[in-house]
């Protein structure tokens, strides 16, 4: 069974159209990178995956169960549950400033737990199992030593770790990365890299809108290239860098190479 | 030595009434002020319009002709306007409670005004990842607003804040002008009554004592805050 089916995703900025009806789908352990130039829709379609823009119409189905259903002109509630099926890492990390690398990742998932207790009057989680499951993914990331310094004092490949690690905190069903090396110095991207590529390893779902050509070429089990907001070619790393059949794929993948 | 202790023991009550109006308008101001923020920062049009025409009034006209129309308004409506309701309004001439809570309504709206546009500008200068970073992690508008952005407003409208507290403090003086038991209305019977300058000059040694004493605090929470960037 497919983990995520996207319909006939459409959305509208005014009288602009970024995407024009997106179809895909995604099995477990997969991981999709979409490409594809800037203003083309790629960073839009990450964004209604993630509920930061409302799709006019189209739906999410996560699991076999749909959480996002539109047809134009109305403006589908979000559940918690539906929200926290995705998680989304940042071009720009996002960390909470005023919060500890380990409070950053503890953050969410303590408000959970409380809002949890209140509503059925038992705990799911307590703070030590919450701290120990943080202190785990850290050691995964590489930042045991970071638990306790603030994001101001770690360099933007441990911060986008930090980030990588706060989202895995909720267990999301599909990890997106929205350009996560785009703002790293070209010596900081290896490292967070790496730590995508062993998510891979560990059968992680993941959704990475990308310009690093050869990463999308190596780790992605699926390629989509996006131009003018229609999904313009689709398929294997191979299929798509080896042997593109579109015009604007071809025209895409040179002008990279130049 | 004696006429400097009583002048002295007289600023000191003084200076309490006026201590006391600062902090009652803070306390009143400073949740008010938030309101009124968010009022002007909402999306309903006639809402942020009407708060906007407050926020004008109130920074557009002189804090003395508010600290009169608060004062006085009610009393002359009452004598001129609704005559034949007798609301038993007893503005004029009343006891000092009265004064009291007229200047404290004058300066706490009058503030309000000002801290809102300075919540406005703190609120508004955080990235809108940070928002989108707590809602991609399943946390609610109020959880975004008190666990994430509220500190980070905090952090950076301390130095206008304070600016801005500190003149309060000094404004109280006005509140002499409606007989408010203040600082300067007690150095100022010194002068009028027995010919002394120099009071009022002990009376700025008071404010500028306090100011110092807000300024040390100041700096303390500013260096509080210091172990975060926002």
């Amino acid at each position: 069974m497919n983990i995520l089916e996207v319909v006939d995703l459409r959305k509208k900025f005014g009288d602009n159209e970024v995407l024009k009806g997106i179809n895909f789908s995604l099995k477990k352990g997969e991981v999709l990178a979409i490409i594809g130039s800037s203003g083309g829709g790629k960073t839009t379609l990450l964004r209604c995956l993630n509920f930061l823009e409302r799709a006019n119409s189209g739906s999410i189905t996560v699991n076999g169960k749909t959480v996002y259903s539109a047809t134009e002109g109305e403006k589908p509630v979000v559940s918690t549950e539906a929200q926290l099926s995705f998680g989304l890492v940042f071009q720009q990390f996002n960390l909470f400033p005023q919060y500890s690398v380990r409070d950053n990742l503890m953050l969410a998932p303590k408000l959970r737990a409380k809002a949890k207790k209140k509503e059925t009057g038992v705990e799911p989680e307590s703070i030590e199992e919450i701290q120990a499951r943080a202190d785990k993914l850290l050691a995964t990331v590489g930042l045991t030593d970071k638990a306790d310094s603030y994001p101001c004092q770690l360099s933007g490949g441990q911060q986008q770790r930090v980030a990588i690690a706060r989202a895995l905190m909720l267990s999301p069903d599909i990890l997106c990365f929205d350009e996560p090396t785009s703002s790293l110095d070209p010596e900081l991207t290896g490292e967070v890299l790496r730590v995508i590529r062993s998510l891979k390893d560990s059968e992680r779902t993941m959704i990475i809108v990308t310009h690093e050509m050869e990463f999308a070429k190596h780790v992605a089990d699926k390629i989509i290239f996006i131009a003018d907001g229609v999904i313009e070619e689709a398929g294997t790393p191979d299929e798509v860098f080896g042997n593109p059949q579109s015009e604007k794929t071809k025209a895409f993948l040179r002008a990279g190479e130049e | 030595m004696s006429q400097f202790l009583e002048v002295c023991s007289q600023l000191a009550g003084g200076f309490v009434t006026a201590l006391l109006l600062f902090l009652l308008t803070l306390l009143f101001a400073i949740p008010l002020g938030l309101l009124v923020s968010f009022c002007t920062m909402s999306k309903f049009k006639p809402l942020s319009a009407v708060s906007k025409v407050i926020v004008w009034v109130l920074r557009g006209t002189p804090l003395m002709l508010q600290i009169f129309a608060i004062f006085y308004l009610p009393g002359i409506l009452n004598l001129f306007v609704w005559p034949q309701m007798n609301t038993g309004w007893e503005w004029f001439d009343t006891t000092f409670t009265t004064r009291f809570i007229a200047a404290l309504v004058a300066f706490s709206i009058n503030y309000a005004a000002y801290f809102s546009e300075i919540f406005r500008g703190g609120i508004q200068s955080i990235s809108k990842g940070q928002y989108e970073a707590g809602q991609v992690l399943g946390l609610t508008k109020k959880q975004i607003f008190f666990k994430i952005v509220l500190l980070q407003v905090v952090k950076r409208i301390i130095p206008p804040m304070s600016n801005e507290i500190i003149t309060l403090i000094k404004d109280t003086a006005l509140a002499n002008t409606i007989a408010v038991y203040d600082l300067i209305y007690e150095a100022k019977e010194f002068m009028t009554t027995e010919g002394l300058i120099w009071p009022l000059f002990l009376a700025g040694a008071f404010y500028l004592i306090f100011v110092g004493l807000l300024t040390v605090i100041f700096n303390k929470i500013e260096k509080k805050l210091d172990y975060f960037k926002a």
